[in-house]
């Protein structure tokens, strides 16, 4: 059965991950007062992309490897986690640790590739973007480092469901404020698409990329998006519960659905922050993740 | 502060609801009096050439094919819809339609020509020949921009005063190194 | 009068016997003939006497009198005065001296003329091409009357411009010439230090479409404004208004007071839409996707009611010399009335959601700062001067149309970045919608559309005329000729002047700001572009595109190819 739960895991982001982004794109085109594309649309663009010649623009390996390597990291992360409130095979065996690590991999991927296409512009998105890897990768490791602590053990299951296990505290409610604020940066949107800013620079990292190379980076996003998406539902939302492997698997991506809502919502009425500006609110947010975790452990 | 803005915008952005249209798949006529695609009428078409002479674009073509022939030729290829042509016409036989969905891949599609019959002067036994007294024909001439009516091409050239060889006498002409000064 | 009378005193008394010629045509207009001597000294003391530079005019009298012709003009915005310093050089010896040294934004003209008719100036600090193509053959003056408008000299391949040298410690960012927040080809390499911006160097005029010269050699006076229009895709009609005023006062031509409302209802609609565009592509410029397609939703309305006032939703297709093509009719009249009323509504709420939002605040403000003293000496026009203290707008200064007679305030504010820009032009919606209002209420019942036009314009008279564009005041410069088309057309849009002080303006700030920086002055390429000769591309892979596309588009009526 837990053997099970890890293709589920696997298929149910690879097949939904783009249609909480076309859900995210209608979202944004109602706020806007535009009919907007279908809500599918991003199953098309990834066919697309994905079934276009491959071009290596810069000519190095690096190049190459660095979408499929974001897009292995990504599912590797999403093959972990215990969907649907339960640890399944694969979750049991690692610790949060690992999960921080391969999401990492995944942003080290991105800086990889953008380095690698030598570009201007990619060198900008890449410095910018290290900027946000090292400032808001904290507030995520706070969040299960946050549930170790109250948890007392830094395996993945004590780690994400703590809160499941143990209610609210304090230091939870601090978190979920931390967590919610991050959470435009973690899914690269509005005010903190910085690293992408098409306007500026172009998509950054990607500017080089096409095809299907480039078809695997949104890929990536898409899914890394539905992670940071689910990961605030099953730390902070652990009433969506059933009992039932597959009642809890659909309650959570009910929750899932109503934070991209958000997610939309705030991403399509604030525009984008310079990176000194937005360095500024990431020290914050570093700050208060820090100080739910001291608070964690004086057991408030 | 800053959340209350944001409410407040969200409110207003659901206000006016959806208001892009589902275009190609609804129509949207255009207005009246919109000036669209040209259109001859060949039964009021006098052929005196006017509209060939005032087309900013000189995207109106006037060609004697013969003594009695006269073709005009209209490539919307290049129409800029400014409508001068229906303005200036004696006869009013060009209309302005509201056709403006012009895109296409046969540049015949957007092409309007007429073979106007052209009868022969009581007095002289002609049309209207070619010398260059002629009003009309000298409208006419300044005002084709197409040398070739089949190929409807426009070949540049140089004019009299200015010989292609003088670009061989400059420093750049083969492959300038220099540049910005 | 009396402010003519001065100016023309103050040059005579100080280079009197340099002074060839003074002439008023009317009581806001002074053009001074004098020798090229005293050029640089004349204009030096002009804009001591409290003159703006606007632009310069070159001419090829080659064929009259063997000389070509520099014209610098000016503008006295307190005194409603325009002035023009006509000067001339040997064709044999066409040496001026160079005024950029002490007016800055006098460099482009400058170096335009260096490009397109020759002329060297003394002492400019960059004597760069400016207009021409790289790989444009030497010596060969495009705008020199005996270069055929259509001259496609051969591309030369591994051309490129060389750019400024970049200060020590930076690096070069290659904004262009296709870049997503340029709409159209312009090349900017902007010199970074990390993410401050600290120099910039501009290469433009890629999209040269030798319009002037076309107008001075193909087609004719009535057909020029359908061109003039094209020059813009946003205030066409303010370079067609423009233009045919300028005509109609070198001609001594008066249009009837109702096609001036006609014109002035025109302008202020296209300043309508071109001032909420400009808010929705900041909004974009700074990430705010949501601002951009509301304030576009907004505009759509003033779009429809163009499209069933003149025809066309952008090219009005409405201005001819003298006078307007068509009638506002009751029931347009009547459309706009309900139009207006409801766009001050979504309007005042755009404003209060726009300037309320300390989001749009943080990237506005304090970003692209210029001082007041900076800006009065680049002259820098429209919402971008008015937005750092200075009430220049053309309507006030110098009227033109129907604006004697409409009050209208002119918003000013001191801030000196972008947020003022941003707060200037969103109050001049609600001006342009008092005007309308006034436009409507005032306009006579009668009077022709067109006035009778003689067969034959009078040549080598000179008219000057000037428009407030939504982005500044567009200046244009007529020479009527024999031919039914002017001798000499001279177009100068806001951009042109505004653009000269943007690396200014992004001195020292973020490069995240460049876009907004840029786009504060509403930049419109294609109208400072209008310029020069039918383009020459450079660089193989281009050069086979064209073909290609010729080939294609060229093909043969049916099918044989």
């Amino acid at each position: 059965m837990s053997v099970v739960a890890v293709f589920v895991n696997v298929l149910l982001f690879l097949l939904l991950a783009p249609l909480f982004e076309g859900v995210m794109r209608k979202i944004t085109a109602r706020v806007q007062s535009r009919q907007g594309p279908p809500v599918v649309q991003p199953y098309y663009d990834l066919l697309k992309l994905l079934g276009k010649e491959r071009i290596n623009s810069a000519g190095t390996w690096a190049f190459r490897l660095a979408p499929p390597a974001a897009f292995a990291s990504i599912l590797a992360v999403v093959a972990l986690v215990p969907f649907g409130s339960k640890l399944n095979a694969l979750g049991g065996r690692v610790d949060a640790v690992t999960v921080i690590y391969l999401l990492t991999l995944g942003g080290v991927s991105v800086l990889l590739g953008a380095l690698a296409s030598r570009n201007t512009f990619a060198a900008i998105g890449a410095s910018r973007e290290m900027v946000t890897m090292v400032m808001v990768e904290p507030v995520l490791a706070m969040t299960l480092i946050l549930g170790a602590v109250r948890g007392g053990s830094l395996g993945l299951g004590a780690a994400v469901f703590s809160t499941a296990a143990r209610g609210y505290s304090v230091a939870t409610a601090v978190m979920l404020v931390a967590y919610l604020l991050a959470l435009q940066a973690f899914v690269a949107k509005q005010p903190f698409d910085i690293a992408e800013a098409e306007i500026e620079i172009l998509e950054g990292p990607f500017i080089e990329y096409s095809g299907p190379d480039y078809g695997l980076f949104r890929y990536y996003l898409m899914m890394k998006q539905m992670f940071y998406a689910w990961l605030f539902v099953a730390v902070f939302l652990p009433f969506l519960r059933t009992g039932a492997y597959a009642g809890d698997v659909l309650a959570q991506l009910a929750g899932t659905f109503i934070v991209f809502v958000l997610i939309a919502v705030v991403g399509s009425t604030n525009p984008r922050l310079r990176i000194d500006q937005a360095v500024k609110i990431y020290a914050v947010l570093v700050l208060v993740a820090l100080g739910a975790v001291g608070l964690a452990v004086a057991g408030i | 502060m800053w959340l209350i803005s944001k409410i407040k915008q969200l409110l207003l952005v659901s206000k006016p609801g959806v208001v892009t249209l589902k275009y190609p798949f609804e129509p949207r006529p255009a207005p009246e009096g919109f000036r669209g695609a040209p259109h001859w009428d060949h039964t009021k078409c006098v052929g005196c050439a006017g509209c060939a002479e005032h087309c900013p674009a000189r995207t109106i073509m006037v060609r004697d094919l013969c003594q009695e022939i006269r073709v005009l030729l209209y490539d919307g290829a290049r129409c800029t819809y400014c409508g001068r042509c229906a303005d200036v016409c004696p006869e009013k036989a060009i209309a302005m339609t509201p056709r403006f969905e012009q895109a296409t891949e046969d540049r015949n599609d957007i092409t309007e020509t007429l073979e106007l019959f052209m009868l022969t002067c009581q007095r002289c036994g002609r049309c209207y020949d070619m010398e260059t007294t002629n009003a009309v024909d000298r409208l006419g001439l300044t005002g084709y921009r197409y040398d070739s009516l089949e190929a409807r091409t426009v070949i540049r050239r140089a004019t009299d005063t200015f010989q292609p060889g003088e670009l061989r006498t400059t420093e750049r002409y083969e492959r300038p190194t220099e540049t910005g000064d | 009068m009396d402010a003519i009378a001065r100016i023309a005193n103050e040059l005579r008394a100080r280079f009197g016997p340099d002074i060839q010629g003074v002439e008023s045509p009317s009581p806001t207009r002074l053009f001074v003939d004098i020798d090229r001597r005293a050029l640089r000294g004349a204009a030096q003391a002009l804009v001591d006497l409290g003159a703006r530079y606007m632009v310069g005019i070159g001419t090829d009298e080659i064929a009259r009198r063997g000389r070509l012709g520099l014209i610098h003009t000016f503008a006295f915005d307190a005194d409603h005065v325009g002035v023009a310093l006509r000067s001339s050089a040997p064709a044999g010896d066409p040496v001026f001296e160079s005024i950029t040294p002490a007016i800055p934004s006098a460099g482009w003209t400058e170096r335009e003329y260096r490009d397109l008719l020759g002329m060297t100036f003394t002492g400019h600090p960059k004597p760069k091409r400016l207009i021409l193509a790289d790989d444009w053959p030497d010596g060969v003056h495009p705008l020199r009357k005996d270069v055929p408008y259509n001259l496609v000299p051969p591309a030369a391949e591994d051309v490129a411009y060389r750019l400024d040298e970049a200060p020590p410690g930076t690096t070069t960012v290659p904004i262009g010439p296709f870049h997503v927040s340029l709409h159209e080809p312009e090349h900017f390499a902007v010199f970074v230090d990390g993410e401050t911006i600290k120099g910039c160097d501009y290469r433009g005029f890629m999209t040269h479409r030798g319009i002037e010269k076309l107008c001075q050699t193909q087609v004719s006076y009535n057909e020029v404004p359908f061109v003039a229009e094209r020059i813009c895709g946003i205030c066409g009609s303010v370079h067609a208004v423009c233009y045919a005023q300028a005509v109609e006062a070198a001609a001594g031509l008066r249009i009837s007071r109702r096609s001036e409302y006609i014109r002035t209802v025109l302008l202020e609609i296209e300043r309508l839409h071109s001032h909420l565009l400009w808010l929705g592509i900041a909004g974009h410029l700074i990430g705010f996707d949501t601002v951009f397609m509301q304030a576009w939703r907004v505009r759509e309305k003033v779009m429809w009611l163009a499209e069933r006032f003149t025809g066309n939703r952008k090219t009005y297709g409405m201005v001819l010399i003298g006078g307007v093509r068509r009638d506002i009719t009751p029931e347009i009249r009547a459309d706009l009335e309900a139009l207006l009323t409801t766009l001050e509504k979504e309007v005042l709420v755009l404003k209060n959601a726009v300037i309320g939002d300390t989001a749009i605040h943080r990237r506005t403000k304090g970003v692209g700062f210029l001082s007041k003293e900076e800006t009065v000496r680049w002259s820098l026009i429209g919402p971008v001067a008015r937005a750092r203290g200075l009430g220049l707008d053309v309507r006030k200064d110098h009227p033109y149309a129907a604006y004697d007679d409409l009050a209208f305030d002119v918003p000013v504010v001191d801030s000196g970045d972008v947020w003022g820009t941003l707060v200037v032009r969103v109050l001049e919606i609600f001006e342009s919608i008092a005007i309308l209002r006034q436009a409507l209420a005032k306009m006579p019942a009668d009077g022709p559309l067109l006035i009778e036009v003689p067969e034959a314009l009078p040549a080598l008279r000179h008219g000057l005329s000037m428009v407030e564009a939504p982005r500044g005041e567009s200046v244009h410069y007529v020479i009527t000729g024999e031919e039914n088309r002017p001798e000499r057309w001279r177009v100068r849009a806001p951009t042109y002047a505004n653009l000269q002080a943007v690396p200014a303006m992004l001195l020292d700030n973020q490069f995240a700001d460049f876009p907004i920086i840029l786009g504060q002055i509403d930049p419109c390429f294609s109208c400072t572009d209008r310029v020069a000769v039918i383009d020459a591309r450079s660089g193989r892979r281009r050069v086979l595109d064209r073909a290609a596309l010729e080939g294609l588009s060229r093909r043969p009526a049916g099918g044989r190819s």
